[in-house]
């Protein structure tokens, strides 16, 4: 399966995208640090069977205002539809996502998940995360988790305790949140990234 | 399961009848001569008159809110009868119309305060304060709770007995302009049941409040104001029911809850309102704004709630943790059938340093019905070191309902974690083919499964009120499986 990469800011994003039958798409999104963004985005599972596999990460530190809006419509039964959203936060900056995973009513035997992390890197920093689910058929497995938290103290002791100076602790802290994320991306783009974490 | 999953029949709803007594109504519709006229009739005090019309004069300029995931059936508010009560002699509290004490015993509410016997200590009594359409006809065991100075009696008599206390607090959690409906219930609000647990008492008993709409075409506008002052202790349940139907009647209550330093209020409702027949017709549409204050440290307020009936629910107990190292709990089991809409959940504000909370939210759907989960958590900027757990969990029951989970989380603090997790799921085969083969009944097995689902909230009701649940909830499920 091809992972279309797009970087916000950079490359143009898609509006719409229809999965046929038996189609499979996978994706990931990168906010780089920097940008404002106001993204919506609909995938439609048209066709029965067909497999969206969706990621995303957004890194803002100053006073960016990132705004994402996917939504993931099942209008078909057995498909499968997975979303992982990864962001770190910090500055002034506002970051939000809202994700609505829509199952119709013949979509029956349909499996969705959605997950959105996020971490708050500075007291001025806000986001925000509305994961939603509106199904209307009952054979189906959906879930959908969100979590907002900061970078653990106790992983932290942990490194510094092997030597490792707090900065560079801290940036191996980031990676490892970034990671299921970051392997998705060609390597000169995820070198960019781990630059950009300091 | 196909074949399991049949037509839903009209299950039966045994509180559905009507009481004969004598009632007095005030004119349909609503303006400042009504609200002077509901006013007038409780011998209101004038600073709550004003409290009234102020409101009014809001909620005159306010729009109903469009925002919930319901098809609401459009509420001519000038169609209503907002006050209506069952004549009775001047010399209350002596004697309780015989009608209306056969109603309350026919619910299960004892309203005759159990004679003690000698020597032998009262277990597991509840004090009653029953609301029969707009008045209050009774609050039980108020002497005994007067000797620990505990109030609980009706709202009306708070207001003519305690206004300080009543001044102090009302509208301090549910400002007047809130909402639409809570607008609307501060400028009607009749009766509803008031409690005020002095400093260090623990409550002796479970205080409770039962409302009853009886009255053909009005609506019920109950108001509800707990204060638990520093280190005091209550647990407060609340039950509903209305006769059966065929025109929408409207429930709009406003419940208030302030908990200070170290105080812990737990809240219970089993929500039973009539949910309309099978083809959706009748049924209460309950709008309801329920909101409690942790105001000073270490509080903690709890909420429970069983809802099973009402047309449509729209409805959001929340809390708002202002003290430090406060903490709240939402436990909830949403179970619609037929085609009842439900748009409930909570919002957890979370101000202070070190707050706590825990939301469990399970919703059953089943026939043609629509089930929201709708919350919101949100750590202010001072919330350092606060914590959030949600978890929100949908079971389908038949291909025609919907489970809908519409969370906001909303993060202003880099020392602050909120978790959220919400699934979706069926009874699966496996688990009713498990049941059958060791011969248990599929509606029996569909019970079973369901009351396994809801264990984690229904555990959390005081016992008899658990017992009463899960018999409600395998009632409501009644002809939702072959």
């Amino acid at each position: 399966m091809d992972n279309r990469v797009y970087i916000i800011g950079r490359d143009s994003v898609p509006q719409y995208l229809r999965l046929d039958a038996g189609e499979e798409l996978a994706m990931t999104l990168v906010v780089p640090p920097g940008t404002d963004v106001q993204l919506a985005l609909e995938i439609d599972l048209t066709g029965p069977g067909a497999s969206l596999d969706l990621a995303g990460l957004y890194l803002c530190r100053e006073a960016e205002r990132v705004d994402l809006r996917v939504l993931v419509r099942h209008s078909s039964g057995g498909g499968t539809s997975r979303q992982l959203f990864k962001g770190i936060v910090g500055g002034t900056a506002r970051a939000a996502f809202d994700g609505l995973i829509y199952v119709a009513q013949d979509a029956q035997k349909t499996q969705a998940y959605q997950e959105n992390h996020t971490i708050l890197l500075s007291d001025a920093a806000r986001v925000e995360s509305r994961p939603q689910l509106e199904i209307y058929a009952d054979d189906v497995q959906c879930s959908h988790g969100a979590t907002t938290g900061y970078l653990n103290p106790d992983e932290l002791f942990y490194l510094r305790s092997r030597g490792i100076p707090e900065a560079e602790a801290r940036r191996l802290q980031m990676v490892a949140f970034l990671a299921p994320v970051l392997r998705r991306l060609p390597e000169p783009l995820s070198e960019e990234i781990y630059a950009g974490l300091s | 399961m196909d074949e399991l999953i049949k037509d839903l029949s009209a299950q039966e709803y045994k509180e559905g009848f009507v009481t004969e007594v004598d009632q007095e109504y005030v004119p349909k519709g609503l303006n400042e001569d009504i609200v002077r006229l509901i006013s007038a009739k409780k011998g209101e005090p004038e600073w709550l008159l004003e409290f009234r019309l102020d409101a009014l004069r809001r909620w005159q300029r306010m729009t109903p809110p469009q925002w919930g995931h319901l098809k609401l059936p459009r509420i001519d508010f000038q169609d209503i009868i907002y006050w209506a009560a069952p004549k009775r002699p001047e010399d209350r509290p002596n004697e309780i119309d015989p009608a209306l004490m056969e109603t309350f015993d026919k619910l299960g509410i004892p309203l005759r305060e159990r004679e003690m016997l000698a020597g032998v200590k009262p277990k597991g009594e509840v004090a009653v304060d029953a609301v029969f359409d707009s008045v209050s006809v009774t609050t039980t065991f108020r002497k005994t709770l007067a000797e620990k100075g505990i109030i609980f009696c009706s709202f009306s008599e708070a207001v003519r007995e305690h206004p300080d206390l009543v001044r102090k607090y009302l509208a301090s959690v549910v400002p007047v302009g809130d909402n639409f409906y809570a607008a609307l219930n501060s400028a009607v609000f009749s009766d509803g049941s008031f409690c005020y647990v002095p400093k260090g008492v623990k409550c002796p008993m479970e205080l409770s409040s039962y409302f009853r709409i009886n009255a053909a075409g009005t609506g019920q506008f109950e108001r509800t104001l707990i204060v638990a002052d520093e280190g005091a202790q209550l647990s407060y349940l609340e039950g509903c029911t209305a006769p059966m139907r065929d025109e929408n009647q409207l429930h709009a209550a406003v419940v208030e809850i302030v908990v200070e330093k170290d105080a812990d209020v737990k809240y219970s409702t089993v929500q039973n309102w009539y949910p309309g027949d099978a083809q959706g017709r009748g049924g209460i549409l309950n709008l309801v704004t329920k909101r409690g204050i942790c105001k000073g440290t270490g509080s903690h307020l709890s909420w429970t709630q069983v809802e099973t009936g009402s047309a449509i629910t729209w409805k959001y107990p929340s809390t708002i943790l202002k003290g430090d190292y406060s903490s709240s709990e939402f436990y909830s089991v949403a179970m619609t059938n037929n085609w009842q809409q439900a748009d409930t959940g909570t919002k957890m504000i979370h101000l202070g340093r070190g707050t706590r909370s825990r939301v469990v939210s399970k919703g059953i759907s089943a026939g043609h019905s629509q089930n929201s989960y709708r919350g919101l958590v949100q750590m202010g900027p001072a919330a350092e070191g606060a914590r959030n757990y949600s978890q929100c969990d949908s079971l389908l029951i038949g291909s025609l309902c919907g489970a809908h989970t519409f969370p906001v989380i909303r993060n202003q603090n880099p020392h602050a974690v909120v978790e959220h997790e919400a699934t979706t799921s069926k009874i699966s085969e496996d688990q009713l083919f498990y049941c059958n083969q060791r011969g248990i009944a599929p509606e029996d097995a569909v019970a079973l499964i369901v009351g396994g689902y809801a264990r984690e909230v229904l555990s959390r009701l005081p016992m008899e009120f658990a017992v009463e649940a899960q018999k409600l909830l395998s009632l409501s499920l009644e002809g939702a499986v072959g």
